[in-house]
């Protein structure tokens, strides 16, 4: 027997001791994010010029999934003290991050830091929305909004200059696409379709999503979409794709490749696209504003996309290097390059009018549709943006419900009925728990 | 057999062949999947024979998601576990049958309560015994006072101690895949079956338990523990929800997650030529123990029951 | 009880003098167990076994009970992903689990994928070991087809099949399209149901039959030829005589099935169909881990793992009872 002890043993400190180490003479930061494909190869790119720019600081940036996969890998490392020093998380994550006592906000870093940012130069949307108590929260870093992507050739060919201004009349148009046979998919439906065709419905044509304006006045909010013109746009989703004119891409392809590949006319998705389509679309592409329910007038879309986030229980050196990295990614320079080779929003005005001045929305003007559908109006409180605890939680459970209606189980009322119940139930569990924050 | 009948011997044959085309059908277009470029794969219709870009593939679904490493960590991982669980099971189902102990009962049932619990009942606190494994510990010392008075006499912060975090470490992926009872459960019914008159005749020659362990009940155990291995080799080497848990870093993923890296989901292009020519260097060295160790691996299986 | 009942048929009464003995060390070894699975003759040094046991208790411990407790302990508070502040709500988790329409969906989906799933491995891998048990000629390679998928993991098998019946480049979607069948797992729930069962089944189908024709191979052979003497075929031979031998068996793999579709088929929905559409596949095992390491609801994941450990335990008690009546009878 006496053999067996130490033998075991043995193999347990041998495993013990492989544990991966790391001794490096730059300061380590990590930063998870959330784009890839083109996206991602930018990211890194960034990385790679920032670790050029200086000698004491490595940042280390890591694919974690899309927002969702990598919102939940932080929370699972923040449990266990093995969280990022930078995380890049949606709009949608607003709440939690905001409400999750596991952050520095970014104002108080650079702060402390010795960093002088001009917060004012933010523009008004993405101010609007990151900026609680006159403090901004996360640092706006990929903002976007949805737009409405086109193929002009085969509008053209429809006898359409382009798509209509409101959903009723490009209903028609993406009906005489497929009849006339020019598209046998006249949309596709994108990935985050709850992002650009329900909330941002939502807020263009003024509706509540949420009581208390959309969350921004309280814990106490509630979700009344589907007591507002949401239930008809659901509606007109499910014909659409029961009459084969809306499709779902489904497992295994890329929405936005369909449409660049010609086999889908228009998809709604965020601006973020541009850089995806400029590089592989072979026909003439365009883009333009979110249709509108007809007779009224237009208001402003969200903000959304990413910002990043300073996660707390690191090291001082770790900050400092946060910090150092925070102030390059929000250099005007830096922020004119990432939007113009990306498509998102500059965020702030220096950016945007470093472009505009350069000439740069005359040569692409698409790439300004979202920045003026963004400050389109004076913001309503249906407008400003969705500030709802857990809400990736009430996403997936609205996605699932819009799924029952089009595979035939419910009706769109019933569909939104339950999704709204369900939703608030989260978010009476997060009033709940955050009681007093 | 007992008695001829052409008639039945070829529905057995037929029945036969069509359950080796279900097993192989899906195979075979997936090799060919795995052969076709990029392109081609999504034009229809899909061919019958394979493609020339097989090797291509293979090459870059290896580079693509560093298979190299992915490998190396599959094997020291899955090796791992099967050493770590024969061993510790073997101790355990020996000192179950084969000793008179206070609380061997209890032992007993807490050892087999645990049997086939799935990890995937209790994901989030495995994850955080994981990543940190000092904690009950740490929680101990300090409900006893026993931190205090270590800190007072000896100046010695005992709860720095004991931060032990398994999260990306092979131990994280090895221990906690070792605490499952069903080998334990094997041995025990092996030596159940072993005869009495052996131990007898053992005690006559005043050999103790350890000489009686490595003399005699070892050798005759061998042809379980070679069946267990491959059993578990494969099993463990196809593990999926546990190493993406317990993996924050890409060098320490294995094999399977890299496949899984490489299916493509909404939103991602459609490159299953990719994934398919994945799919079979990460099959292959379960492959190649059930085609060549088929025989111990049947007998495992078989009274083995895992 | 089932092992003397068939054990009296077999020998019809005057066993053959090797199976008696077999026969008698079987059964002093199972009153051992039954009493309390020691040696007659054994060892008494706890010392000794103190070691011996204490890596694998002290593993279980880390790794199983602490891990098991704090699941239990979570299903009864309220918290924050962050795990910041906690509040205890007692039962709250469960009534509103229980309440939930989404989770009763969630266990009749998990209850019938199964038991469809379960029917269909061993309906399928009976008839392969029948067969196998019968030709003589080419019977090892088609065992050795068979096996292979054994091989196989459930993230590859899922990954073959999501991509043989992908709507836009499946092959196979593409014949059932051809045959003029709407075939669309992302927008169809049937369809996404039947892709699962279907992954599942070629991916278990193997377990099964090795088991079945192990157990025929036991079936011993006078008795086969005693009831060809008196005039069965070769089906009604199987029937009437194979069949109840081998029903222990039977019942341990139905078990065992049951277990596979509960559990062990997470892979295979993650690859093919995460749950969707509409929930159509979301099972319990897999609901666990979206709403507790991807939705971050941890209260409400915690309460299903703690349903799921009940089911769990009644599985392996029932398991438990299968292995020991099977070894009871094959020894």
């Amino acid at each position: 027997m006496k053999r067996f002890a130490p033998l075991s043993l043995g193999v347990a400190l041998a495993a013990l001791t492989a544990l991966p180490a790391s001794a490096q003479d730059r300061v380590q930061i990590e930063w998870w994010y959330a784009v890839n494909g083109r996206l991602g190869d930018l990211a890194q790119e960034i990385i790679t010029r920032f670790n050029a720019s200086q000698d004491q600081y490595e940042v280390v940036g890591t694919y974690k999934g899309n927002y969702e996969e990598s919102m939940a890998a932080m929370v699972a490392a923040y449990r266990v003290g093995q969280q990022p020093t930078i995380l890049m998380a949606a709009e949608r994550g607003f709440m939690t991050m905001l409400n999750s006592g596991a952050v520095v906000p970014v104002n108080q870093l650079m702060a402390a830091q010795g960093y002088d940012v001009d917060w004012d130069d933010f523009i008004a949307p993405v101010a609007g929305f990151y900026v609680v108590d006159g403090e901004p929260a996360a640092l706006p870093f990929n903002s976007s909004t949805p737009i409405l992507w086109y193929n002009a050739d085969q509008f053209r060919a429809a006898g359409f200059d382009g798509p209509a201004d409101t959903w009723q009349e490009l209903e028609q148009q993406l009906y005489t696409l497929k009849a006339q046979g020019i598209s046998e998919c006249p949309m596709v439906l994108n990935g985050d379709f709850q992002w650009g065709m329900l909330e941002n419905y939502s807020a263009i044509n003024d509706m509540p999503w949420g009581t208390k304006a959309n969350g921004f006045d309280g814990l106490d909010t509630e979700f009344v979409y589907n007591t507002t013109g949401v239930v008809d746009q659901a509606t007109r989703m499910g014909k659409w794709m029961e009459d084969g004119v809306l499709h779902l891409a489904g497992e295994g392809m890329n929405p936005q490749q369909m449409y660049i590949a010609e086999t889908c006319a228009t998809l709604i998705a965020s601006t973020a696209g541009h850089a995806g389509v400029e590089q592989g679309a072979q026909f003439d592409w365009s883009a333009t504003y979110l249709p509108h329910e007809a007779g009224i007038t237009p208001k402003n879309s969200t903000i959304g996309g990413g910002a990043l986030w300073v996660v707390n229980g690191k090291s001082d050196a770790e900050y400092a290097g946060a910090a150092a990295f925070l102030n390059f990614v929000s250099s005007p320079e830096l922020q004119s390059w990432w939007s113009g080779e990306t498509g998102y929003v500059p965020v702030t005005n220096t950016a945007y009018e470093t472009m505009r001045d350069a000439g740069y929305f005359e040569a692409h003007p698409t790439r300004e549709i979202a920045i003026l559908q963004l400050s389109r109006g004076t913001p309503s409180d249906n407008s400003r943006g969705f500030r709802f605890g857990n809400h990736n939680q009430a996403t997936a459970i609205l996605v699932e419900e819009m799924q029952a209606i089009w595979t035939g189980q419910k009706t769109a009322q019933q569909a939104l009925d339950s999704a709204v119940a369900r939703g608030n139930d989260i978010l009476r569990q997060y009033e709940r728990i955050h009681a007093g924050r | 057999m007992v008695e001829r009948n052409p008639w039945l011997t070829f529905v057995c044959y037929l029945i036969l062949a069509v359950g080796a085309a279900i097993v192989c059908v899906p195979l075979y277009l997936s090799f060919v999947a795995g052969s076709l470029d990029y392109v081609r794969l999504q034009q229809a219709p899909f061919p019958l024979l394979p493609g020339d870009n097989f090797w291509a593939n293979i090459t870059e679904a290896w580079q693509k998601a560093d298979f190299s490493r992915l490998y190396l960590n599959s094997l020291i991982v899955t090796l791992g576990i099967v050493a770590g669980k024969i061993l510790i099971s073997l101790m355990a189902a020996f000192a179950i049958t084969y000793f008179r102990f206070p609380f061997r009962m209890t032992m007993f049932w807490l050892i087999f309560i645990s049997m086939m619990l799935p990890i995937e009942a209790r994901i989030i606190p495995t994850y955080e015994a994981i990543a940190d494994v000092g904690g009950p510990l740490r929680d101990l010392f300090a409900a006893t006072g026993l931190t205090g008075l270590i800190h007072t006499v000896t100046g010695y912060r005992l709860e720095m101690a004991m931060n032990w975090n398994l999260i990306n470490s092979y131990p994280g992926l090895i221990l906690p895949l070792i605490a499952s009872a069903s080998a334990t459960f094997l041995f025990r019914q092996f030596f159940m079956t072993v005869p009495d008159e052996l131990l007898e005749a053992a005690k006559l020659d005043n050999a103790g338990p350890v000489r009686f362990f490595f003399d005699i009940l070892l050798p005759l155990s061998r042809s379980n523990v070679a069946a267990l291995a491959v059993i578990l080799f494969i099993g463990n080497w196809n593990q999926y929800l546990w190493p993406m848990l317990f993996t924050t870093t890409p060098d320490m993923r294995t094999v399977i997650l890299g496949l899984r890296s490489l299916v493509p989901g909404p939103d991602q292009p459609p490159a299953w030529n990719l994934s398919m020519a994945a799919a079979f260097f990460v099959m292959l060295p379960p492959a190649l123990v059930v085609i060549f160790l088929q025989r111990a691996m049947t007998r495992g299986v078989v009274d083995g029951d895992k | 009880m089932l092992a003397a009942k068939s054990g009296s048929t077999i020998t019809g009464g005057a066993p053959s003098r090797p199976f008696s003995a077999l026969w008698a060390r079987i059964m002093r070894a199972q009153q051992n167990a039954a009493v309390n699975g020691l040696k007659t003759t054994h060892f008494r040094k706890p010392g000794v076994a103190f070691w011996l046991l204490a890596p694998q208790a002290l593993i279980l411990l880390f790794f199983f009970y602490i891990p098991a407790y704090k699941a239990l302990s979570l299903a009864f508070v309220e918290t924050d992903p962050f795990g910041l502040s906690v509040i205890f709500v007692g039962f709250d988790n469960f009534t509103r689990l229980f309440a939930s329409p989404a989770y009763r969906a969630s266990a009749v989906l998990s209850l019938v994928f199964t038991l469809v799933q379960s029917v269909l491995t061993l309906g399928l891998a009976t008839a392969l070991a029948f067969a196998t048990d019968r030709v003589v000629r080419g019977q090892a390679f088609f065992k050795g087809v068979i096996l292979l998928p054994y091989a196989i993991a459930p993230v590859a098998s899922g990954t073959i099949f999501a991509f043989m019946f992908n709507p836009n480049v499946g092959p196979m979607a593409h014949m059932l399209h051809a045959m003029g069948l709407p075939w669309n797992p992302a927008m169809r729930p049937l369809d996404a149901q039947v892709l699962v069962v279907m992954a599942a089944v070629w991916n278990h189908l193997c377990y099964d039959y090795i088991f079945l024709v192990a157990a025929l191979l036991s079936v011993p052979r006078s008795l086969m030829e005693a009831a060809a003497l008196d005039g069965a075929g070769a089906v009604k031979r199987f029937f009437t005589v194979s069949l109840p031998i081998i029903m222990p068996t039977f019942f341990f793999l139905m078990i065992m099935n049951l277990i596979y579709g509960l559990f062990d088929t997470f892979g295979l929905i993650e690859t093919m169909t995460r749950g969707g559409p509409a929930a159509a596949t979301n099972t319990l095992v897999y609901k666990v881990y979206q709403d507790g390491f991807v939705q971050l609801d941890l209260g409400s994941s915690a309460a299903q793992s703690v349903v799921l450990m009940g089911i769990a335990m009644a599985f392996t008690i029932l398991q438990f009872r299968a292995v020991e009546r099977r070894v009871n009878y094959t020894g």
